[in-house]
């Protein structure tokens, strides 16, 4: 970290310089302390992190299936390790596997990107006007306390079957998480600052750009994780109600004629989905706020 | 010589609602800024002195009175005043050079121009090298110069500073103290400090309009006629303390715990 003041120095400089007549330096011998430092643990870093996970995974699929093995678990109503990567073996080399992957992904970043960015941009647009904020509250409020899943039937009546239903689900899941993160932060943008851009020669415009925006921007980075969730959530529910495609319509086919493994092959497809996906933004992250970037060094040793 | 008045506070009243009904703040203030002048107004906490300042600023509107500005009547001061306060105020999303040409931009100034006038800036006062960091990597004198610079960059009238340094350590502030009367000098700018330290008050200006009562009104206006012109070499002067202790005196400060 840069911390040091230069300038300063001038001062103590030509303050010394009226005591030393008066004191004379001293000497202090300094003894001889062995420097001590702070042990490295041996697996706190990178490997040894992926080791431990990996070891993890490893003994929790193991269990699973030596459960299995021996009969204490039942493959029928939980599955088995084993039998899930055939089921995912079969069905990506039926290409099947990635037709329903590739299909509620797709819905699912439509959905998020509509979703999030009408939900945002409705949300900092209230800021301009304290009247209708207040207004449209109570609306908001009860909107967000329905569960958006229960709209779900009504979202299939009205949009059909197809694609558009599942985007609709998810946008609807996801602009008003959206919508009350980025009013919520942009009512709470530093005054300070809107004043002292004012006093600078700002216009309302101005404040919206330079102030509001910028500081509202890592709240809504922040529902990008959360509603990333959201996305998958919308389109799965949508695909169970009704579809011809996507990991719902597998998993949802799967489950009704007992195909436990299928119907976990389908689970671990959409948690890799949503890992990418978190990993994505975290990315996007840093690029939009290289401001906000958190030094490994600054962090406090509890 | 007589001094040129630039700018004047004319029974200045202001008012806030609260639950238990209005608290007046100032009743009534009237007082004279001259060109080139270093004012600082000093007063017991919660007499108005930020009221004052932002009313000057522009940002809050007087409920009665006038601010007459070089002989004509103005609503208030806004683009024509430079802004400061204990917060550095930086912008955390901008780097030091953005932070410092947001004036210029707001004022739609020509951006080559200003970027080469913010670098000449910038090296003057010791941030060369600085200039693409973001705030929260300096620190915090570093970021109070990088404050003044961004005030000074827009060549405002008058200078407003509402207790700029009473956050920073006192070597740091010393330092800045003098970069700020150096700047002034340099620049000709008028400047009004509102302060609570009597200390920093009679250091740094030619007169201090002292506040009390309440409603706040003016209670007296000192001419400090201190030569130098650093703030170590006016604290050595001999009639440093005499003011000290007029303007203690002034603002009832008990040094004892109970009266005896």
């Amino acid at each position: 970290m840069i911390s040091i003041d230069t300038p300063t120095n001038g001062i103590a400089a030509s303050a010394s310089v009226n005591r030393s007549s008066a004191s004379r330096t001293q000497k202090i011998a300094t003894p001889q302390v062995p420097i001590r430092r702070h042990k490295k643990s041996l697996i706190d870093n990178a490997i040894g992190r992926t080791v431990v996970q990996t070891l993890a995974v490893v003994i929790f699929f193991g269990v699973w299936e030596l459960g299995v093995r021996v009969g204490l678990i039942s493959s029928f109503m939980v599955g088995a390790p084993l039998s899930i990567f055939q089921a995912l073996l079969r069905a990506a080399q039926s290409g099947m596997l990635w037709v329903d992957t590739g299909y509620t992904l797709f819905a699912a970043l439509i959905g998020f990107v509509l979703g999030t960015v009408v939900g945002s941009a409705a949300g900092l647009a209230l800021w301009y006007s304290p009247f209708v904020a207040r207004v449209i509250e109570p609306f908001i409020v009860s909107i967000n306390s329905v569960p958006k899943i229960a709209f779900a039937p009504i979202v299939v009546l009205w949009f059909g079957t197809g694609l558009v239903s599942k985007v609709a689900l998810a946008v609807s899941l996801t602009a008003i998480i959206a919508l009350v993160a980025a009013y919520e932060a942009a009512k709470d943008a530093d005054p300070d600052l809107q004043a002292l851009i004012l006093t600078l020669g700002a216009t309302k415009n101005d404040v919206f750009y330079k102030v509001v925006v910028p500081s509202t921007l890592p709240y809504i980075i922040a529902t990008f994780r959360i509603n990333i969730g959201f996305g998958l959530v919308g389109v799965v529910v949508g695909e169970f109600i009704s579809s011809e495609k996507g990991l719902g319509h597998m998993i949802f086919t799967a489950s009704s004629l007992y195909d436990l493994n299928t119907v976990w092959a389908g689970l671990f497809m959409l948690m890799a989905i949503g890992f990418v996906l978190y990993f994505a933004i975290d990315r996007i992250e840093r690029a939009l706020l290289p401001w906000k970037a958190q030094s490994v060094s600054s962090t406090l040793r509890v | 010589m007589q001094p040129v008045v630039q700018l004047s506070l004319r029974d200045v009243c202001k008012a806030f609602p609260t639950k238990a009904g209005q608290v007046d703040v100032l009743g009534g203030l009237s007082f004279d800024i001259h060109e080139k002048d270093f004012v600082s107004i000093i007063g017991p906490s919660g007499c108005g002195k930020s009221t004052v300042f932002n009313i000057i600023a522009g940002l809050l509107q007087p409920d009665a009175g006038s601010i007459i500005y070089r002989g004509e009547e103005v609503p208030n001061l806004r683009g024509k005043v430079g802004y400061m306060l204990q917060k550095d105020l930086l912008l955390p999303w901008r780097t030091v050079l953005d932070n410092v040409l947001l004036g210029p931009e707001l004022q739609h100034k020509d951006p080559a121009e200003a970027r080469d006038n913010a670098m000449e800036y910038l090296n003057t006062y010791g941030l060369a090298g600085f200039e693409h960091a973001y705030p929260r990597m300096l620190s915090g004198g570093m970021r109070q110069r990088v404050a003044l610079i961004r005030t000074l960059i827009n060549d405002p009238d008058i200078i407003l500073l509402d207790e700029p340094f009473s956050a920073l350590d006192y070597q740091t502030r010393l330092y800045l103290e003098g970069v700020l009367m150096e700047a002034v000098e340099t620049f000709h700018k008028t400047v009004v400090l509102v302060t609570h330290d009597i200390d920093e008050a009679v250091a740094l200006s030619k007169r201090v309009v002292v506040l009390g009562g309440r409603p706040s009104t003016v209670k007296a206006i000192h001419d400090i006629e201190i030569a130098a012109r650093t703030p170590i070499g006016a604290r050595a002067d001999p009639r440093f303390s005499g003011y000290f202790n007029t303007l203690c005196s002034e603002l009832d400060i008990q040094t004892q715990v109970r009266a005896a």
